[in-house]
């Protein structure tokens, strides 16, 4: 290519931006390197402290960069090019930033920056600052690195976002490069049109946000095994990990309420890999943040604690490696690209698995050869291949060495762990969500293990995953309730359990009332399905009621106390919530043949959609639904549906109307989008799933007959129309007295058709066969008020049959749309239990600020 | 240690089974002629919509039924009964995953798992 002399566009912004990726790399490299050695020479702190700063700051610049190219219309950046237009709204400029992978690396970057400026300040001149800062550098130098986009040998580290069009090896042939002027006349692709909504803007900051703090349990957790005070970090990293708790289970749950009220997969969790990828480091940041509290105060689970801050972190990186990597390409409907980025995401998750078991080596020397090791094995993987084995290999040691420092080196508690004891169940607990993880992460994982192993096995539907979740999530609702009852270290058991009683005799009695319809539905009879719902109903009621009492009774209505257990209620109102109006989830739209209710994981599901025809009204569930218009506005096609009911009249009054759409996306091609009806105890949900997106009404003006089908058949055989069923009545011969008297060579043959339409009403043709001097004079008939026409004009007496051909008028073909509607009952209870856990978080992190703040005083 | 042991033994137990029963539950990606040497076998299958062939579906005689010939990554082509309405961009898909279960010479599918086109691949930027 000529070496064109390119004017208008505007290099400097992306060298900027550029130069800022380098510093905050460069300086990350520095904190890091600084904060080691500060760990034992105090001199280090000041330079370790100015590198952070201005990595921080560097961070903040690219940010800013970034931002201040997006607003600008700097469209000869690739990233601004793929991800804004010029004709996009302002408001979603935010989304934009991060729609793409780099710009959602660089958030999550930004939010360490500003986690850690919080934190560093806290931790300034303490002991816990060198060793913490030092874990947090290496995080950011392998976030910087994946922004860096060079080349070291042949592999490819980072992505960057700040490539020229032109140096962009997708875009770099396009035509319209060869013009010099190119930049001003460019235009971006723009916004994904399904992201340009509110929730774009909220989720992500939120989701990263919570990921981003997960790094703080595991910097402490790391820091100590480091400094060898395994017990004195817990105070600190309680109120931190309970932020993060809070803040990734809200973004959770976000990605949840946008599913359900703008995807069409009819719910708010469908158990994808991008969803459970994000869920399982929250269930194991949980269990981490429980473990903490029973550490503090008594120094039991000191292992365990451990593990699961550690692991809560690895599992956010190893989240990232299964959404970025194109692993999963054939295994979700998430458009995964991969950008050439696995191989460095496997690196770090394994780079900290490995610093977290070198740490446990409790002699210098063992640590030392094990990184030898470990560093070499990598190297002789990558030369002579082999990976598999070596990665297996790996791993398989590692995991012998963290099971051999646990029994000989680490410090364990010395009496055991009563059964009636807060401890106890607390660590049950934690168990219990780390095997559900575990179990998630292996369902989600198949793909990967697909890979690895060779085989071929598909990844499980979405009813799996809810079938192997209810066991464990009885088993937390029954915890859930007991384990602010229990006191720390013993209980009575016969107080405990007397007190325990009124709580489940009541959940009893309202989860085995909810559980009787379960018995008729579907085929009758309690399956093991059905009692894991009813046993999930009682224990969830139970959880609910237990810790209402908590409350009213123990801390006797002082809410600012009763942060845990505003918490514990609302997880468990968000497990009821999810169960009923999942499993009682009642389609309306089905035909009603008696089929089974349940929507789980259920076979040739047949009859869920219902056909409507614009204008007919048809029963649906309790209501009448009639189709009545399409209209069109932009990319998007409006369907409006209006519902109404029978009144005590017995006349249909008009209750409401829903509008679902469909978007014509550029993109992501045709994606339907649900209407709801939000009533106080239940959802109505309606999403299209087939329509004709043309809102072009000019031909149905056509007054014509289209072109005439032909039909072979019998008296008693069925023809159909577009809009009817014609039965082919009988036939008559020589109707007419009259005419066959006048002239023996006449015989007419008349056809009685009777054609039932869509509301069962009743028409009559009767077409004539008719030959008069041997020659065929068929005679037509109409039937007006269907628009069709029929001619009768063979018979062929041999065979039997007749031969009938049947036009309709062009205005016959109605627009139609195919429809599913669901009844989601008491789907309120899920969102108002979300709400409910989020508060109770939050009073628990006041809470505990508020002690630790007296406690130093 | 002794409770600790026990949950040990328990948890160990449980990991076990998940693999026994997944293993045991999870259907395979495999071809049509794998398939057919299955049949009431799920399967998940792989391929291309065949676009020389009309997609036929009768919403008034059945709103979630549609047909509609594939072939597989082999080269297999297949008549295919999705027992769904049909998706939206079918026609526009590059590839498709059908899981479902093989019936004489027809392939009944109860679920479909469409890869439209990466938005990367289409057309040149707009000049204003």
């Amino acid at each position: 290519m000529n070496e064109i002399n390119y004017i208008g566009e505007r290099v400097w912004a992306g060298q900027v931006g550029n130069a800022f990726i380098v510093i905050s790399f460069v300086a990350a490299l520095l904190a890091f390197f600084s904060f080691y050695a500060a760990e034992n020479n105090k001199d280090y702190l000041k330079l370790a402290r100015t590198a952070f700063s201005i990595h921080s700051i560097s961070v903040l610049g690219i940010a800013a960069t970034l931002f201040f190219m997006l607003f600008n219309h700097y469209f000869e950046y690739q990233y601004v090019y793929q991800h804004s237009s010029r004709s996009m709204d302002m408001k979603y400029i935010l989304s934009c930033f991060w729609e793409g992978q780099e710009g959602s690396f660089l958030l999550w970057t930004f939010w360490n920056v500003v986690l850690a400026f919080i934190l560093q300040r806290r931790l300034k001149d303490g002991e816990w600052e060198a060793s913490v800062m030092c874990v947090f550098a290496l995080v950011q130098v392998f976030l910087a690195s994946m922004l860096l986009g060079t080349y070291i040998l042949d592999h490819k580290l980072g992505s960057n976002p700040f490539l020229l069009l032109r140096e962009h090896e997708q875009f770099s042939k396009l035509p319209m490069l060869s013009i010099p002027n190119y930049a001003e006349k460019l235009n971006g692709r723009g916004l994904n049109p399904l992201l340009m909504n509110y929730w774009m803007t909220i989720h992500p900051p939120t989701l990263f946000l919570g990921f981003s703090s997960t790094f703080i349990p595991f910097a402490f957790a790391i820091a100590g095994l480091w400094k060898r005070k395994y017990t004195q970090w817990q105070e600190t990293a309680l109120p931190w990990t309970y932020f993060g708790i809070l803040i990734l289970g809200v973004g959770i749950l976000m990605g949840g309420a946008w599913a359900y009220e703008a995807l069409s997969f009819g719910g708010f969790w469908a158990w994808d890999p991008v969803e459970n990828s994000s869920l399982v480091p929250w269930l194991v940041l949980v269990a981490a943040g429980h473990t903490m509290i029973i550490n503090k105060n008594n120094g039991g689970s000191l292992f365990t604690t451990h593990f699961l801050a550690i692991g809560s972190f690895l599992l956010v990186l190893y989240s990232t490696f299964l959404t970025r990597s194109g692993v999963l390409g054939n295994a979700s409907v998430h458009a995964f690209t991969d950008l050439g980025m696995t191989g460095q995401l496997v690196i770090y998750v394994l780079t900290f698995i490995l610093i977290s078991v070198a740490l446990l080596l409790e002699d210098d020397l063992h640590r030392a050869s094990y990184v030898v090791v470990s560093v070499l094995l990598l190297f002789m993987a990558g030369i002579f291949g082999h990976k598999r084995v070596i990665l297996f290999f790996w791993l398989g040691a590692s995991t012998i060495i963290t099971i051999v420092c646990y029994y000989r080196f680490f410090p364990k508690q010395k009496e055991e762990e009563k059964l009636f004891s807060r401890e106890f169940w607390i660590f049950l607990g934690s168990l219990v969500l780390l095997m559900a993880s575990l179990i998630i992460t292996y369902f989600t994982s198949i793909p990967v293990l697909n890979k690895l192993f060779g085989v071929e096995y598909a990844p499980p539907k979405p009813g799996v995953y809810n079938t192997w979740m209810i066991p464990f999530a009885i088993l937390l609702s029954l915890l859930m309730a007991g384990a602010l009852f229990l006191k720390y270290k013993k209980t009575e058991a016969k107080k405990f359990l007397r007190r325990m009683m009124y709580a489940f005799l009541l959940a009893l009695l309202f989860g085995a009332s909810c559980s009787i319809p379960l018995y008729f539905i579907g085929d009758g009879g309690f399956s093991g399905e059905k009692l894991g719902y009813a046993g999930l109903l009682i224990a969830a009621f139970f959880a609910i009621f237990s810790n209402i009492d908590y409350v009213l009774t123990v801390m006797k209505g002082k809410i600012s106390k009763s942060g845990a257990a505003i918490a514990h209620l609302g997880f468990a109102l968000i497990l009821l919530g999810a169960l009923v109006s999942t499993s009682k989830k009642a389609v309306i739209s089905r035909d009603t043949s008696g089929k089974k209710v349940s929507s789980l994981g259920e076979e040739f599901d047949a009859k869920e959609s219902i056909l409507l025809t614009q204008g007919d009204t048809l029963p649906m569930g309790p209501y009448l639904v009639t189709y009545t218009k399409k209209s069109r506005e932009g990319i998007n096609v409006y369907f409006n549906v209006d519902y109404l009911k029978i009144n005590k009249d017995n006349k249909p009054e008009y209750e409401f109307t829903l509008v679902p759409r469909i978007q014509d996306n550029p993109i992501m091609g045709q994606a339907a989008e649900p209407d709801t009806r939000h009533y106080l105890n239940r959802d109505i949900y309606t999403h299209i799933t087939h329509a004709d997106l043309n809102v072009d009404t000019a031909h149905i003006k056509d007054k014509a007959f289209g072109d005439a089908k032909n039909y072979i058949g019998h008296v008693g055989d069925t023809l159909y129309s577009s809009n009817a069923l014609i039965v082919i009545d009988s036939l008559r011969t020589n109707i007419g007295q009259k005419e066959y008297e006048k002239n023996d060579s006449l015989l007419i043959v008349t056809a009685v058709l009777r054609a039932i339409d869509a509301q069962s009403r009743t028409y009559k043709a009767y077409p004539k066969y008719i030959i008069k001097n041997s020659v065929v004079i068929p005679e037509e008939d109409l039937i007006e008020e269907l628009g069709l026409k029929f001619v009768f004009w063979k018979i062929d007496p041999e065979e039997g049959h007749v031969e009938i051909t049947m036009s309709e008028k062009a205005s016959n073909a109605k627009d139609f749309i195919v429809m599913k509607a669901f009844i989601f009952p008491y789907i309120n209870v899920l969102w108002l239990g979300c709400i409910i856990m989020a508060i109770g978080t939050f009073i628990a992190i006041m809470e505990r600020i508020r002690k630790f703040k007296l406690q130093s005083k | 240690m002794k409770k600790l042991h026990l949950l040990g033994i328990l948890i160990i137990a449980v990991a076990i089974a998940v693999i026994i029963v997944s293993l045991k539950n999870t259907t395979t990606y495999a071809d049509f002629t794998e398939a057919m040497s299955n049949p009431d076998t799920e399967y998940h299958v792989v391929g291309k919509l065949d676009k020389s062939q009309a997609l036929v579906y009768e919403p008034k005689v059945n709103a979630d039924e549609c047909s509609f010939n594939m072939t597989d990554n082999k080269g297999v082509l297949k008549q295919v009964v999705l027992h769904k309405s049909p998706p939206q961009d079918i026609e526009k898909s590059e590839q498709i995953v059908l899981i479902g279960k093989m019936r004489g010479e027809q392939f009944h599918a109860n679920d479909i798992l469409m890869k439209c086109p990466s938005k990367y691949n289409d057309g040149a930027p707009k000049l204003e």
